[in-house]
């Protein structure tokens, strides 16, 4: 990992720090000097790495011990610090703080809305005939397209369609905080929700092929077999047998599944936060990556390898939780 | 395998249809450079900012538009399809590539499977002292070297003792542990978010970037390609293959890879369709490539600035979303056409393994 700034940056900054004698000419002692200074600022002095290897010919390694950026890096973060963001200065816990207060409500909403919205539409696909038609064909070709479209085009087109001032506009496109009203109240809600209509409506439908397709091919399964024949004999209505007898059965092996929506909504806010100008998490990661403010862009890295864990673990609990065969037999 | 038909949504038109558009992109990016395009890609015409499509009556009309910097749409489209032949495809050819080889590997020799002699050891420690010029390189290299050799001498002269006394044994690689280790740890973090994070650095060349594509795609293939050939290793022409004394690697190479790899017919386009769009999404967010490079997702993303101008999305928003739907209805076809035989029922390359499936049958 290059912790270096790029020579892009330096010619910025270079260039803002000569902004005080203009037309003067540029002493390479005051230049070395605001470089020396940047470095300092920015922890750049040290070392990259316990171990560095010299670039030329008598190739030399050297042991630089726990004065080096990693070693710091990784000592701040066990006291909780994250380090602080090369653009503004400002620590990155902060500004992930106030990132997630967008990302959060975002997620959750888009889960819920989207493991509801599977799991009533797989019920509805697997109840009608496997080759008849009806809106249940039309919508398994619709979901089966839409698995193929990248979310960015989906989310452009969803941005086309209801927030062009030449087709429908209707939805706002553009990011919270311009002529925002007050936080609290009714008028807040209502823009709050007016705003998230869009992204959550790209999120879910991008995640949506990937989790009906299977479930509705799990509760056809189950619904071949003896049991769902028994319930049938019973007298149960089709509806009663698929969600009663068959849907706790065929999610099983989805959770899975299901508990990787929380990985691909991390990855799916970084394009729809972008597009829509909302200020969380993936909009700081994407800015950060363009301006190479490596902190920020790690910390981005390790919140989505936690999101990660945290969903393997709700998977493992959901699995004992459902499965009664997986707890110990006391 | 599917019990409800590979046919059920595939018709013969939608298929033709799918590969004759495949056909026109492949061809228009190959003979890109040499099409007659009034504009060349890249290049702003700063007379003619964000302009709408028309014909104009100037000989060089801009056809299909200009961007909010002034590049001709039509050439960026074109020279967009280029990019698609230039990076996508050979992506997903070396992932492609280099998983089914490593989860081949990796099904069929497992953790204890493959021995290496133990002169090896001490051999590729010495190269690595040696390339990596750790200190005292040259007196530990040549140390490393003279116990390889004399571990070698040893093994050779006392083969016939077998497992006793140190001649016999081995090194086994765990190649399953690790391909399986360094899949699971470059899908700990989504693919997107793990590009973003790579390319964080300077802008990438068109190498690098393909080197980094290849990166997060081959898990998935070697994943598909391992577990498959976990079930091929167990078939009876496989056993008969080592009954009959063959050399392991052409077990391998000839009898089980083969097998192993038939899945890739479904999984290679929609890896390719998969690659497709991860690099649009790039192009679209403006990571990675230059911003001079030429993509259908980066003149998506010109629309952020122009948001009226409708002949920016409709060009490469169709011709986008046609490929990837293409791409998908062929990996549909081609995974019913390769999932109806059973994989131990294919062509035989052996006689034995004919054999034998007269047999079962």
């Amino acid at each position: 990992m290059h912790l270096l700034p790029t020579p892009l940056e330096e010619l910025t900054l270079g260039e803002s720090s000569d902004l005080s004698h203009v037309g003067s000419p540029r002493r390479l002692a005051d230049r070395q000097a605001a470089q020396r200074a940047l470095y300092h600022r920015l922890g750049l002095e040290e070392p990259v790495f316990y171990v560095s290897r010299s670039a030329h010919a008598p190739i030399r390694w050297y042991w630089h011990g726990t004065h080096n950026q990693y070693h710091r890096w990784v000592q701040q973060l066990l006291r909780g610090n994250l380090g602080y963001s090369y653009r503004t200065g400002q620590p990155v816990l902060a500004l992930l703080q106030s990132a997630l207060l967008y990302t959060l409500p975002l997620m959750a909403i888009a889960i819920g809305l989207a493991t509801s919205l599977a799991i009533w539409l797989a019920l509805g696909f697997a109840l009608a005939p496997a080759e008849g038609g009806g809106w249940q064909a039309l919508g398994r070709t619709l979901l089966m397209s839409l698995q193929a479209v990248p979310l960015f085009a989906l989310a452009l087109a969803l941005l086309l369609l209801f927030a062009n001032p030449d087709l429908l506009n209707i939805l706002p496109a553009d990011g919270m905080g311009t002529a925002y009203p007050p936080l609290g109240g009714l008028a807040w809600l209502a823009a709050y929700g007016a705003h998230l209509v869009l992204p959550l409506l790209s999120l879910v439908l991008a995640v949506l092929p990937g989790l009906v397709l299977p479930l509705e091919n799990a509760l056809r399964h189950e619904l071949a077999t003896p049991y769902s024949s028994t319930a049938r004999a019973k007298g149960l209505t089709a509806w009663q047998v698929a969600y009663q007898h068959a849907l706790p059965n065929a999610l099983l092996p989805l959770f899975t599944t299901f508990t990787g929506l929380l990985p691909a909504l991390v990855a799916g806010a970084v394009v729809v936060e972008v597009l829509f100008a909302l200020p969380g998490t993936g909009r700081l990661l994407a800015e950060a990556a363009a301006a190479h403010d490596y902190p920020v862009v790690l910390a981005g890295v390790l919140l989505t390898a936690g999101a990660r864990l945290l969903a393997l673990l709700v998977a493992d609990v959901l699995y004992y939780r459902a499965d009664p065969r997986l707890r110990p037999s006391s | 395998m599917n019990a409800r038909g590979p046919t059920r949504f595939a018709s013969g038109s939608a298929y033709w249809g799918a590969v004759a558009w495949l056909a026109l992109v492949v061809g228009v990016g190959v003979l890109g450079p040499w099409l007659p395009l009034p504009y060349p890609p890249a290049t702003p015409d700063l007379a003619h900012i964000a302009i709408p499509p028309g014909w104009g009556n100037s000989a060089a009309a801009h056809y299909f538009g200009t961007d909010p910097a002034g590049r001709d749409v039509l050439a960026e489209l074109v020279f967009g399809a280029r990019e698609l032949l230039t990076l996508s495809l050979p992506a997903t050819a070396l992932a492609t590539l280099l998983g089914a080889s490593a989860g081949g590997a990796a099904g069929f020799w497992g953790n204890r499977g493959l021995a290496l002699p133990l002169a090896i050891g001490p051999l590729a420690l010495a190269a690595g002292w040696w390339l990596l010029a750790l200190p005292y390189w040259l007196i530990s290299s040549i140390i490393l070297l003279i116990i390889s050799f004399l571990i070698f001498i040893y093994q050779w002269k006392f083969a016939r003792l077998g497992p006793r006394r140190f001649a016999g044994v081995t090194l086994p690689l765990p190649l399953d542990s690790l391909v399986l280790g360094v899949a699971t740890l470059l899908s700990a973090v989504p693919r997107l978010v793990l590009v973003v994070a790579l390319a964080a650095g300077p802008p990438l060349s068109t190498s690098q970037l393909l080197a980094v594509l290849v990166l997060v795609a081959w898990p998935d293939t070697a994943r598909l390609v391992r577990a498959q050939m976990l079930r091929v290793r167990v078939q009876p022409f496989v056993e008969a293959a080592w009954a009959s004394g063959l050399p392991e690697w052409r077990i391998w190479w000839r009898h089980a890879l083969p097998h192993a790899c038939q899945p890739l017919w479904a999984s290679a386009p929609l890896s390719l369709a998969g690659l497709i769009g991860l690099e649009s999404t790039l192009a679209f967010l403006g990571i990675g490539l230059l911003p001079t490079t030429a993509s259908w997702g980066h003149l998506l993303g010109t629309l952020r600035q122009e948001p009226t101008a409708w002949w920016l999305v409709v060009g490469p928003g169709s011709a986008l979303l046609f490929t990837l739907l293409a791409l998908q209805e062929v990996a549909r076809q081609l995974s019913g056409l390769h999932s109806s035989k059973e994989y131990f029922n294919k062509t035989a390359s052996d006689v034995t393994a004919a054999h034998l499936r007269t047999k079962i049958k």
